[in-house]
């Protein structure tokens, strides 16, 4: 059945702190996994010495099972849990594996299994010890069997899941349309009472805009995330010059997307460019007074992540909002729809509707929401219109 | 000029945190400043980037019956988190 190589798999069952974390891995004797169980076995290392899975002494599990603790052992009752209840528990778990099938009883005698055991010293509750790491060793070599997780589904679930010891999800846009809310009162605590009052879902955006950058400076996205870690920030620079600088800054400081100006010279915005994507920022160009957007686009041999089509607060008063928008199909064609456009600049919920239609992907709105007196309901009015749902709201997390 | 005298017109949502200091004057602020340097510190919470605006205003505020009056613009302020955290006698009035 494991025609070479090896198999891996990894299950986290229970609850703390006798939580049971196991990583495993599943192969041939002739193969890396006998190489690694016979190093492994023949070279303990202090606090992690390895030992072989029994059902009880005298009764070793086969196929032939290696534990590693993964905590040190720093004492007695540290050992006592390894080599009892967590032992016997991977033993046990083996031994029905073959029994019910998940391991081909043929092979018993050709595979072995390195099993990585986590015990939290806290632990204390050897019936817990127990259960938890027969349930999560059984679970982790049936996942390993089957070769769970499929490649498709790390792909769907990489942007949908939280991991627990972060608590919060990274979010790469990949589910637009977004409502991006731009704070620009240079006025933090002002700021910090926007920043509560905004609606916590994966649809909202926060900018820090560029008046409140230069006065707090770039730090302020820090204190942004402190306040909602789960929320993209955008540090709204408007760089000109020096590229990779501003561009590390900002990511330094915990950016999500990091925005340049579509004025900057080439050489600076392809650095810009460059910079985002080493620090795992979203680069975002922004076309204020850019008369020709599609032009730069055009010229720049990596794209952006982000275009954002803006109008400048000193002009929307005298300007028609279509006509700075420009032609958003065309714009995603020479990114070959690889590209999210964001529209900016007087934006109001009755345009909503006409902002998406054109194509937008993200609705960049600063006072209407940031200066209402009730600043939740108004994000909510733009959310409502936008037609927008929380991501994975109404799934239940119950297949794995 | 008297609290009631004072010019509450530009609120918009905005409320004032009153909070009493633990000690009169000049030293009270700076205790009061050093308790909330500890409160941050202590919780891993990055320093508010105001904070140099921050107590050049709590250095100049008035005094008030022992209050000082802070303008906050959420109830769960990281001010009033600190306040109820550090034992402040403090209370939050709103314009809204």
């Amino acid at each position: 059945m494991i025609n070479g190589g090896f198999l891996v798999g990894e299950a986290l069952v229970g609850e703390e702190p006798e939580i049971a974390h196991i990583d495993l891995i599943i192969g041939s004797k002739k193969d890396a996994a006998g190489i690694a169980f016979v190093t492994s076995f023949a070279q303990p290392r202090q606090g992690h010495t390895p030992i072989l899975a029994v059902v009880r002494p005298n009764l070793p599990a086969k196929p032939s099972t290696l534990l590693v603790p993964k905590v040190s052992i720093r004492n007695l009752e540290d050992a006592e849990k390894i080599f009892g209840p967590a032992q016997s528990a991977v033993a046990k778990a083996v031994a029905d594996a073959v029994e019910e099938g998940i391991i081909p009883k043929a092979e018993a005698e050709e595979l072995v299994i390195i099993v990585s055991v986590f015990i939290h010293p806290r632990g204390k509750d050897y019936q817990r010890i127990y259960r938890y790491n027969y349930a999560a060793t059984k679970l982790a070599l049936t996942r390993a069997m089957q070769k769970f997780p499929g490649i498709d589904t790390i792909l769907e679930e990489k942007d949908k899941s939280i991991h627990a010891m972060i608590g919060f999800r990274m979010n790469n846009l990949k589910n637009p349309p977004y409502l991006e809310v731009a704070l620009d009162i240079p006025d933090w605590r002002r700021v910090e009472g926007v920043v509560r009052a905004l609606p916590r879902t994966d649809a909202i955006i926060i900018e820090a805009g560029t008046p409140l950058i230069k006065r707090y400076g770039v730090e302020v996205v820090q204190k942004i995330h402190q306040l909602r870690p789960e929320t993209v920030v955008v540090a709204d620079l408007k760089t000109l010059d020096t590229g990779n600088l501003e561009a590390r800054m900002a990511g330094d400081a915990t950016a999500d997307v990091v925005g340049f100006s579509g004025l900057a010279p080439l050489k600076t915005m392809e650095k810009f460019i460059a910079e985002c994507k080493k620090v795992g920022a979203l680069s975002l160009m922004d076309t204020l007074n850019v008369q020709e957007p599609l032009e730069v686009l055009t010229k720049l041999p990596v794209k952006p992540d982000i275009i954002e089509l803006h109008r400048a607060i000193d002009v929307e008063q005298i300007q028609n909002l279509e006509s700075e928008w420009g032609d958003i199909k065309e714009i995603k064609q020479v990114c070959d729809n690889n590209i999210l456009v964001a529209v900016a600049g007087g934006i109001r919920v009755d345009k909503v509707e006409k902002a998406l239609n054109a194509g937008a992907d993200i609705l960049v709105v600063g006072r209407a929401i940031t200066v209402a007196k009730d600043v939740n309901g108004a994000a909510r009015a733009f959310l409502q219109r936008m037609g927008v749902e929380e991501v994975d709201q109404f799934r239940i997390m119950t297949d794995f | 000029m008297g609290e009631e005298e004072v010019n509450e017109e530009e609120s918009v949502f905005h409320k004032k945190l009153k909070i009493k200091l633990k000690e009169k004057g000049k030293e009270g602020r700076i205790l009061f400043l050093e308790d909330y340097l500890d409160y941050l510190i202590r919780d891993n919470k990055t320093i508010p980037p105001d904070f140099p605006t921050f107590v050049r205003e709590i250095m100049g505020l008035d005094e008030r019956r022992g209050f000082i009056h802070i303008r906050i613009w959420h109830e769960n302020s990281e001010l009033v988190n600190f306040a109820k955290k550090k034992d402040y006698e403090y209370k939050i009035d709103m314009y809204d």
